[in-house]
């Protein structure tokens, strides 16, 4: 049983459900406290053991109904009324040929259809051939062919050729008929457990791929999975860092130290300790270019930092092209997704003026600013020959905790041109090249990992 | 202080892994998975709890392997009941942790009782000189003292909370953790060991484990998501919205003066007004004082103007009862026809 165990707590990884080994020890434990002749009490306690949410719980339910389906051979079964033809040989006559058991066993098989024995056969075949590794749709043929080896094709199709040199035409009919249906039903046999195992490897494969191709480069139509993806790897940071949040309270006496703090002052309440925690306040300013090509970048940086909420109580978001404009109630409103969708839209046009955004920045939120304030910069710093506003950075910079500037080019392009990283990167504690999810990820979690 | 010197260990070794948590003649082990859920069933039955199979089967791996559970679904489905009517089937206290945020260990665990612990101080300072009497220096009168066992942290000083009584109980005991999910996250990781191991570390005491293993419940409404490391020391149970069988056979069991045909109706419509989008969908204690509502009203079939008037049992937001109020026709004559 702990291999057909060890095969659905597979299948169950493969359809998205996290699965630890502790919990597969607790699955094995729980079916040795059920047994195996319930079918709902098997599914139960292996639901309440292994999937741990609702979303969890729907996919368990999918994946055990696929993995123990009862599998009905009825194609092969229900071919024939079992009626023996006449001028066919007594039955009890032994399988003509009778080399190989293993032959004479399928052809004995398929000729009894006896369904139970030949699904148990179909199962010890497949295992044979490890049907359970496949991985890729072209593999199907492949493996279809070896459960049908396992089960002993070959000596069956020689026993047939057998009986039709022996003349027995009609007998021989029947059995190649039915052993072509034993090939369909192996067929879908292991398409079924293709599709068990392999359900979302395409997705993951994909998403890695995405995780790391440029932004800039990414098509429309793969925004949706990536959107999904950031939602993903922001669930990931906000469960890795959330943890850390300290809960001030202030005012509370803290009998338990105070005692034990004033035992040398022989009881008396001498020193008194209150019991407080530091709460920290993150505050993230986000200054957006939302033109052309820096668009696809700073659209999911804000999508990242606006799923982050959670653990990031104060974000204020700023996008600019030419002229810069706040959007933090946007995203108040609306979802990320269209609230960044109409920022592009809104503010996009226009050739990029580094100085007139950063002065307006310095206007509108520089009292915002403190030295709890983040303030990420993702721009090209292509100031197209105007005033790159290094001046009106510095001043935030002396402000805020920390600056850093996310420029979506590879370094070897920066200070080329009319790019003037080099005058505003002086104005920052850092500056990052950001091209891909994978990088923003890191971006982030650096932040995350100092700020909160 | 030396570390080990005021070290007890109350407990006996992890008993959980020894069988059946709770001592009990509930459940023996010579018993098949079947008839012990059977069993549970009508147990609970008795109890006033009308529990489907899922439950059960949550009910029967907790008692077996020891493991606590955590219940989650919407609110008022019976979460908090279900620990009670274990509780009483299995004929063990019930011992109840109302979690909120701001909860800590010395109001989970276990706290001093400094009242007493500062008379004792004061009793030892009158006697010190007896006890010191002929010592001769400072080492042979420190030396004296220390024969003397720690008795300042010591279990006669220790006032238990909820989680250290469970561990206390002579008897075993039903451990209900309710509302796990308002409870700071620092309270979560401290019950970890807790929920592993049913021990727990008092610095001044060392490790306590439990007498006899109570079983666990930890509830949870889902307001904030819980850690995998909680979730993974627990068996899941998720309790949904019941089906219309169930439902009825909860009315009839808790309410059981409402007639069978009424019965019918109002779980009908109650089922209907669940596949409307509300902001908070009427769960099985709503359907229930609607029940007994009715029976007060001496109602004998339902029409659009009792339920009207009564509507304010089942929905708790005024835009809920006006956003049904268009659709009360169709819902009670749907009902009508389940009669």
């Amino acid at each position: 049983m702990s291999a057909v165990l060890t095969d659905f707590l597979k299948a169950l990884r493969a359809s998205d459900v996290r699965v630890s080994t502790a919990e597969g020890m607790d699955a094995v434990a729980a079916l040795a406290a059920v047994g195996f002749e319930d079918r709902t009490l098997v599914k139960n306690a292996l639901s309440q053991a292994l999937a741990k949410s609702p979303d969890d719980k729907l996919r368990f339910d999918a994946c055990f109904e696929h993995f123990f389906a009862h599998e009905d051979m009825q194609r092969i079964d229900d071919a024939e009324p079992e009626a023996p033809p006449e001028g066919a040989p007594p039955n009890d006559m032994p399988p003509p040929g009778g080399g190989g058991s293993g032959a004479g066993g399928l052809l004995g098989l398929l000729e009894s259809g006896d369904r139970a024995a030949l699904q148990l056969a179909l199962a010890q075949g497949a295992a044979q051939a490890r049907v359970n590794e496949i991985r890729l749709f072209t593999q199907r043929g492949q493996f279809t062919r070896r459960t049908l080896e396992a089960m002993g094709l070959v000596g069956a199709e020689e026993a047939i050729e057998r009986l039709e040199a022996a003349g027995e035409i009609e007998r021989a009919r029947r059995a190649r008929r039915k052993l072509v249906e034993l090939r369909e039903e192996v067929i879908a046999y292991v398409e079924r457990q293709m599709l068990l195992l392999t359900a979302n490897a395409g997705t993951k494969l994909r998403e890695e791929t995405l995780a790391r191709i440029p932004l800039a480069r990414a098509e429309a139509r793969d925004f949706k999975l990536m959107q999904g993806l950031v939602r993903k790897l922001a669930k990931r940071l906000i469960a890795l860092h959330s943890r850390r949040r300290k809960i001030a309270r202030r005012g509370q006496l803290d009998v338990r130290h105070t005692l034990r703090r004033n035992i040398e002052f022989d009881g008396l309440l001498f020193d008194l300790v209150w019991k407080r925690k530091k709460i920290e306040r993150p505050k993230v300013v986000a200054v957006c270019d939302v033109s052309g090509s820096v668009a696809a970048v700073s659209r999911f940086l804000l999508l990242f930092l606006y799923s982050l909420t959670e653990v990031l109580p104060k974000i204020r978001a700023f996008v600019f092209s030419n002229q810069l404009a706040e959007v933090t109630s946007l995203f108040e409103t609306l979802t990320a997704e269209d609230a960044v969708a109409k920022a592009q839209r809104d503010y996009g046009w226009g050739s990029t003026d580094y100085g007139r955004a950063l002065a307006e920045l310095e206007a509108i939120a520089l009292d915002d600013i403190d030295h709890r304030t983040t303030v990420l910069v993702l721009g090209d710093a292509r100031s197209n020959y105007g005033n790159p506003g290094h001046a009106s950075l510095r001043r935030i910079h002396e402000r805020a905790r920390r600056v850093i500037w996310l420029n979506p080019e590879p370094r070897t392009f920066w200070n080329t041109g009319d790019s003037e990283m080099r005058r505003l990167g002086a104005a920052c504690d850092r500056v990052e090249s950001c091209r891909s999810l994978a990088q923003l990820e890191a971006v982030v979690t650096e932040i995350l990992r100092t700020a909160v | 202080m030396h570390p080990e010197s005021g070290l007890i260990r109350l407990g006996f070794q992890r008993a959980h892994e020894k069988g059946p948590v709770v001592p009990t003649n509930k459940l023996p082990p010579e018993i098949g998975a079947r008839a012990a859920i059977e069993d549970i069933k009508a147990g609970f039955d008795a109890a006033g709890y009308v529990c489907s199979e899922a439950i059960a089967t949550a009910v029967f791996l907790a008692v077996r392997l020891g493991k606590p559970v955590l219940i989650e679904g919407p609110p008022g489905v019976g979460k908090t009941e279900l620990a009670r009517a274990t509780s009483t089937w299995l004929e063990k206290p019930l011992i109840r942790l109302q979690c909120y945020e701001g909860l800590d260990e010395a109001k989970a665990l276990y706290e001093w009782k400094y009242g007493k612990q500062l008379l004792y101080t004061q009793v030892l300072k009158d006697k010190l000189g007896d006890l010191m009497e002929g010592a001769k220096g400072l080492k042979e009168s420190i030396a004296r003292l220390h024969e003397f066992d720690d008795t300042f942290f010591n279990e006669e000083f220790l006032e238990p909370r909820p989680l250290l009584k469970a561990l206390w109980a002579k008897d075993g005991a039903v451990l209900l953790i309710d509302e796990i999910d308002k409870s700071d996250q620092e309270f979560e990781a401290f019950l970890l060991e807790m929920l592993q191991d049913y021990q727990i570390s008092i610095p001044e005491l060392g490790t306590i484990s439990a007498r006899i293993p109570p079983v666990c419940f930890l509830t949870s409404n889902n307001t904030r998501e819980l850690g995998d490391a909680l979730k993974r020391r627990c068996l899941h149970l998720y309790i949904p919205y019941p089906d219309a069988a169930l439902e009825r056979r909860i009315i009839e069991r808790r309410v059981p003066e409402l007639c069978a045909e009424l019965n019918r109706e109002l779980v009908a419509f109650v089922q209907g007004l669940r596949a409307i989008d509300l902001k908070k969908v009427p769960a099985i204690s709503e359907t229930i004082d609607w029940a007994r509502a009715l029976v007060l009203l001496h109602a004998n079939t339902l029409d659009v103007e009792l339920v009207r008037t009564t509507l304010n049992v089942l929905l708790k937001f005024q835009d809920d009862i006006e956003n049904v109020d268009g659709e009360l026709y169709a819902l009670t004559s749907a009902a009508r026809k389940a009669r």
